[in-house]
């Protein structure tokens, strides 16, 4: 066999067995989640099971009565036909072959005339192993052979003067034509002195097969339609009790969707079904009032919030011009005073932020926030917002590097947004940072632009990523009291992000430091379905590793491989690389 | 000359701490406490700068600003506690000049008020053209076809900055800084709301500007002069 053909064969029988084990299993299953299904099959299976039981018991019984006073009858009108026949030659003397011969025809032939006799075929046969005087009668010489054989004969001659019954099947006189049922009986008269005949008549049980297969037939067709009606029976009543359920099981799931509104019908009955649809409507009453004084309750809220952050503004406003004339006048003050005009400035600076970023999460909590995107390049904002944060990353002693494809990451986007989350993750970044740098990468793909903030700072546990966006949440209470911050920031930067359909992931090891991406999708209708870059990106710089301190390098050795060498410490004398090789893309830095 | 500041706002704390810090930078601040007598105080004082807070009693002040800019170009500050998109656009669509959110810095409200003040003091006389319209920018005027079509001080630094440069695209943050003054990125609708008040004056069909064109995902640049 040629190789393909061996192939597209065994590829057949494997999509074959594919095919019927799905088609099993898509059976089974739906067997499994229809309760209605399944309590038709197995009503079916147990009544099937049930009629075939009883029909074979029925149709064995019906054959046996059927046959059992077939064959008594038969057995007396033979001994009956025996009798008559003897008696004609016992009265008939003979002495002739000629009288003899004529005796026997007659005796059959008044046998198959005279009413009484149901035989069909008559045979009129000389003792077996004795010679011929006349020849035999036989009202059917084709038969002779194929039905009384030699056993029947034998077993009639040594039964002595009883009746032998044997079931014999009567060939068709059309060629080739379906065999009848029959039963053969033989006996012996003694037709002269010396002259034993066996006699055999053949009756034909035809009738009763026929009988018996109408009662089979009915029998059939009754127990298919027991079977159908018991199918529609059962289906009928599982419906009945099905249905009900179904129905709840959809009201409740529509419930769930959040159409509250949503009742059970058919409530208005005495059964057990509108008593379960009353309690049902009364649960969902109950649930959809509890929703409904939430929803008002929070709203309520919402609005106190947002209200109360407008009527602040004003008040505030004067709050601080007063403050900043008192503070810019410190130095005619005592020093408790001038101190104290300080932290009052302070103060203000750290509530408006606050106030501000309690304003921004109302808006987005009453769905009031607003898209307002337009086309631009990432790297443009991410640059921008690197630029502004490196005073505080001076401060910090943070060096940041910004790695950007060289590929346009232009998106449509709402840049204040944007720059709010960058701004947001790479301070945060650095004010984690301790000392260490920070990495911003930026990458690209068809679908959606990205950009990672990385810091190699103290990290988060597994238990702190997952609290990071929660609103004044804090990871560390203690020490970031004293950074400032809302504890609202990387809340409202997650509502910005899925304000674009974007995505903001944090990432965190204890020691190892922190990383947070934020996915966008190019334009709007675009589903992110892989972010283009991993949550933490390779390192800027080749050789540092994570949680290690930059190590010195002479200015002159421009080896990847950093080999400490404190004697000299380099130009600025800080803890720094130097010039380190430039991986792929730009890498810009800001220190 | 001193300049004169009139201070629209319902708040009398405020206003008066307003007054304060104008003082402080040589300002002279004129106070009214409701939307209804502003215009009269307006026309009373003439004052060199307007600042309108936009939640007032009586006549809001939309509509203030609306009845000011109606007979008078002067620069108007509206001082806003909703910075949302709506109130902001509708207070600079209704003719004001630029806006500063609650709560502001005393140094950001006059770096606001300055800028608006400042003249482009240009020796010699200056003339420009775009499209079909001449610029005197000495003595402050615009024409096309011998007409005078009167603009606002801001509408027409707008104008004078996209014209003295014809052959360059500006970007609407390098407008904030020229015509606004603002050093870091502010909100670009100013520019939007701004450059459709100055197309409604000076182009003949708005709709198809041939002054003051969009240059797609950039910003604007002047049209070609004839």
């Amino acid at each position: 066999m040629p190789h393909g053909l061996v192939t597209r064969l065994r590829r057949a029988v494997h999509r074959a067995r594919v095919v019927t084990v799905r088609s099993t299993r898509r059976a089974v299953a739906q067997w499994r989640s229809s309760m209605q299904l399944r309590v038709v099959t197995t009503a079916l299976a147990i009544g099937l099971a049930a009629i075939v039981v009883l029909g074979l018991y029925l149709s064995t019984s019906v054959r046996d009565g059927i046959y059992e006073q077939r064959l008594a009858a038969i057995d007396r009108e033979a001994a009956r036909l025996t009798e008559q026949v003897s008696k004609s030659f016992s009265d008939t003397a003979t002495t002739s072959d000629g009288e003899l011969q004529i005796l026997l025809k007659d005796s059959i032939a008044t046998l198959a005339a005279t009413g009484g006799s149901t035989a069909e075929e008559y045979f009129l046969l000389h003792e077996m192993g004795t010679t011929v005087r006349v020849s035999d009668i036989v009202t059917r010489s084709d038969l002779t052979d194929v039905i009384i054989t030699d056993e029947v004969r034998e077993a009639n001659l040594a039964s002595d003067g009883d009746q032998v019954l044997q079931a014999v099947g009567i060939p068709s006189r059309v060629a080739n034509g379906m065999a009848s049922p029959g039963v053969i009986v033989g006996s012996t008269v003694q037709a002269a002195p010396g002259a034993k005949y066996e006699i055999y008549y053949l009756y034909s049980l035809e009738p009763e097969q026929e009988t018996l297969s109408f009662v089979h037939r009915v029998l059939l067709a009754g127990g298919f339609g027991m079977l159908a009606l018991l199918g529609v029976v059962t289906w009928t009543m599982a419906r009945q009790t099905v249905t009900p359920v179904t129905r709840a099981a959809t009201v409740a799931e529509r419930l769930a969707e959040g159409h509250l509104s949503e009742r059970m019908p058919g409530a208005r009955g005495t059964d057990e079904m509108a008593s379960l649809a009353r309690s049902f409507n009364e649960m969902a009453e109950s649930l959809q009032d509890q929703i409904r004084r939430m929803e008002e309750l929070s709203a309520m809220q919402r609005r106190f919030v947002s209200d109360v952050s407008h009527e602040l503004r004003t008040p505030l406003t004067t709050i601080r011009m007063a403050s900043e004339i008192i503070h810019e006048s410190r130095h005619q003050m005592d020093e408790d005073a001038a101190r104290s005009a300080e932290l009052l400035l302070g103060q203000i600076d750290r509530f408006e932020s606050l106030l501000a970023d309690l304003l921004e999460i109302s808006r987005f909590d009453a769905g009031a926030a607003v898209l307002d995107a337009e086309r631009r390049d990432l790297r443009d904002v991410v640059m921008s917002v690197v630029e502004q944060a490196a005073p505080l990353a001076r401060t910090k002693d943070v060096r940041v590097s910004v790695r950007l494809p060289d590929a346009s990451a232009a998106a449509d986007f709402d840049p204040r947004r944007i720059e709010r989350i960058l701004r947001n993750l790479v301070v945060n970044a650095i004010e984690h940072a301790e000392e260490r740098p920070v990495e911003v990468t930026v990458a690209e793909d068809d679908r959606t632009v990205a950009v990672v903030v990385r810091d190699y700072g103290v990290g988060m546990t597994k238990q702190e990523v997952e609290h990071v966006f929660d609103r004044f949440w804090r990871a560390d209470p203690a020490r970031a009291r004293t950074t400032g911050g809302s504890g609202l920031g990387l809340a409202i930067a997650l509502e910005d992000a899925h304000l674009h359909a974007g995505r903001l992931d944090a990432w965190g090891r204890p020691g190892q430091g922190a990383s947070f991406r934020l996915t966008l999708p190019r334009s709007a209708g675009v589903q992110i379905a892989e972010p283009p870059v991993t949550m933490a990106p390779a390192s800027h710089e080749p050789g540092l590793r994570t949680g290690q301190i930059p190590v010195v390098n002479p200015a002159a050795g421009p080896t990847p491989t950093a080999i400490p060498d404190l004697s000299d410490p380099g130009d600025d004398g800080a803890e720094r690389l130097a010039a380190p090789e430039r991986p792929a893309g730009n890498d810009v830095e800001v220190h | 000359m001193k300049v004169r500041v009139l201070v629209v706002d319902d708040d009398t704390a405020l206003a008066e701490m307003i007054g304060i810090v104008l003082k402080g930078e040589g300002i002279d601040a004129v106070f009214c406490a409701d939307g209804d007598s502003a215009l009269g105080m307006f026309r009373t004082h003439q004052p060199d700068l307007v600042l309108l807070d936009l939640m007032l009693p009586g006549k809001d002040g939309v509509q203030v600003c609306r009845e000011i800019r109606a007979e008078s170009g002067v620069p108007i500050i509206m001082l806003t506690a909703k910075s949302d998109t709506l109130d902001v656009v509708v207070g600079l669509e209704s003719g004001a000049d630029d806006y500063v959110s609650k709560p502001f810095k005393p140094k950001e409200l006059v770096a606001r008020i300055k800028a608006r003040m400042r003249r482009s003091e240009d020796p010699g006389p200056e003339r420009l053209a775009v499209g079909d319209v001449e610029i005197d920018v000495t003595g402050h005027t615009v024409m096309r076809d011998g007409e005078r079509i009167a603009l606002t001080p801001l509408e027409f630094d707008l104008l004078v900055a996209l014209a003295r440069k014809p052959w360059q695209v500006f970007t609407r943050e390098v407008l904030l800084e020229r015509v606004w003054g603002y050093r870091h990125s502010a909100d670009t609708r100013l520019v939007n709301v701004h450059v459709q008040r100055l197309r409604s004056k000076i182009e003949r069909d708005p709709e198809n500007p041939e002054i003051v064109l969009t240059v797609r995902g950039v910003g604007y640049k002047a049209g070609a002069t004839r």
